[in-house]
């Protein structure tokens, strides 16, 4: 069975084209989790409900997850609560986006 | 799951000639300026008005439709009814708009045949809105502006046919009276509210803004709302107070928006201070400068203050705000369309990478002391100091255009 913390190093290959960090530096992820069939479930939120990329940030955590050996498939559940918000995302991405 | 914005988004090369042409009209409208005599010049004169439809049809309106063909699935989460009549909008608007101009700058039995042009573009456009916004089931916000904002739009055009037959000598209309009518349609209802809605879509989006409250921009639209209908009201009934009461709501409303962009700032996550956030300082600082001048044409009724807020109306908050904007949008739609099929497969840039910095920074700094100083000429009637400012926003509209041309080009 696959570790969350594996999921999450997989969907870290997938950067916001807008803002240039990857979804897991931003705190977009809230959880993953696999069974033993290595079906996946990502369960992942967007920086704004109007993201025109959204169809295709999906997409790409799917099939970034999908790369992953013991993984067969994967499923993305978009949610929107809780709302993300800048504090949610790591020191880094907090530190250059201040300016 | 939710609908599926990108299934809808149009082809990016439905959309470049709107972006191409507007900016190309800009370069046009910007040095066409060297025409105008600051000294002596009246916003009712031909040369005055002719460059307002140049700069509002095509550029500002040019730009509008472009981003709304994009934006429109975004915005309602639905496709349009007819993407394809982007295709014939922007022949029909670039063709009306030269018309017009020609009409007002040198033969006025153009204006109602370029104004019927532009009549057709437009209720393309409208109807296309219309018929989109009946497949959405749930109104927000900005939807209601999108549709207040083509009602006024149909309302403004219609009005300016009449002002265009009027000033061809083919009907006898009082023309002043109907222009504040048609201005305020125009200028305020379309341009300005849909400015209201796509700032709430766009400013958060670019600027992660999150946690704010809507009510300021919700009060902001019905004020605004209200100020063109009692001056259009006024333009055809000849009360005046009532039309002093809608110019008074217009800046109230303004004021109102602009607390709401505030909010927006102060609850932003990105703080960069990059072409597109600079391009939005010289804008909203723009927008309350002319205000502020607005205000005080109430007072004493100096038609240089309103020449002048005009200017900054024009140039300097829509100007800079559409300027700022193409530096995000049109990186974006190359990217989606040229980079997005390669990710994962190779190295894609990134949308900041697609924007020439050194161009980008030329355009805004010759712009920004282009439009200061052209303002202030008009301001105290120096056609030196006007001149002297259109000779630098003309150098800032050609970096414009080295700009959208090298972003268009990325590869």
């Amino acid at each position: 069975m696959v570790t969350k913390e594996e999921i999450f190093e997989a969907v870290s290959t997938v950067i916001d084209p807008e803002v240039g960090f990857n979804l897991v530096e931003m705190g977009l992820i809230y959880d993953a989790e696999s069974n033993e069939e290595g079906n996946a479930i990502v369960t992942m939120t967007l920086s704004t409900r109007a993201c025109p990329l959204h169809q295709m940030i999906v997409q790409w955590v799917k099939e970034a997850v999908e790369k992953v050996e013991a993984i067969s498939s994967c499923e993305v559940n978009l949610v929107w609560e809780p709302e993300w918000n800048i504090t949610m995302a790591n020191d880094n991405v907090k530190k250059a986006l201040g300016g | 799951m939710f609908a599926i914005s990108q299934d809808f988004a149009p082809p990016f090369k439905l959309i470049a000639p709107f972006f191409v042409i507007g900016v190309l009209f800009y370069v046009v409208t910007v040095v066409f300026g060297l025409a105008l005599d600051a000294e002596t010049m009246s916003y009712l004169d031909s040369a005055v008005l002719g460059w307002v439809h140049l700069f509002l049809l095509g550029f500002v309106m040019m730009v509008i439709f472009g981003a709304m063909a994009q934006l429109v699935p975004v915005v309602l989460e639905v496709g349009h009814f007819g993407v394809e009549f982007f295709y014939v909008i922007w022949p029909l608007l670039l063709v009306g708009t030269v018309m017009m101009a020609g009409g007002f700058i040198a033969a006025p039995a153009l204006l109602p045949y370029g104004g019927t042009i532009v009549l057709i573009s437009m209720m393309i456009f409208v109807l296309d809105i219309f018929l989109t916004l009946k497949k959405v089931e749930k109104f927000n916000f900005v939807m209601t502006t999108v549709v207040i904002a083509n009602s006024f739009l149909f309302m403004g055009v219609i009005v300016g046919i009449i002002l265009a037959l009027g000033y061809a000598g083919q009907i006898d209309v009082d023309i002043t009276a109907l222009l504040n009518g048609h201005v305020y349609l125009v200028v305020g209802g379309y341009i300005m509210i849909t400015i209201m809605g796509l700032s709430m879509i766009l400013l958060p989006m670019f600027g992660l803004s999150h946690g704010f409250s809507w009510k300021p921009v919700e009060r902001a639209l019905v004020v605004m709302s209200i100020s063109v209908i009692l001056v259009v009201f006024s333009s055809f009934t000849g009360l005046t107070s009532i039309a002093y009461l809608g110019y008074v709501l217009s800046i109230v409303s303004l004021f109102v928006y602009l607390y709401q962009i505030v909010t927006l700032y102060k609850t932003r996550a990105r703080k960069e201070h990059d072409i597109y956030a600079i391009s939005l300082y010289f804008s909203f600082g723009s927008l309350v400068v002319s205000l502020l001048m607005g205000s005080l044409y109430l007072l004493n009724g100096s038609e240089q203050l309103l020449l002048s807020a005009g200017w900054l109306i024009f140039t300097g908050f829509v100007g800079f705000l559409i300027t700022g904007h193409l530096y995000k949008i049109v990186p974006f739609l190359v990217w989606f369309e040229r980079f997005s099929p390669l990710v994962g497969k190779e190295k894609v840039p990134m949308l900041a990478d697609m924007v020439p910095t050194k161009s980008a920074n030329a355009q805004f700094i010759f712009t920004v002391i282009g439009v200061t100083l052209s303002a202030l000429g008009l301001l105290s009637a120096s056609d030196a100091l006007f001149k002297g400012g259109i000779s630098f926003m003309s150098i800032g509209s050609l970096f414009l255009l080295q700009s959208l041309m090298y972003m268009i080009r990325f590869r």
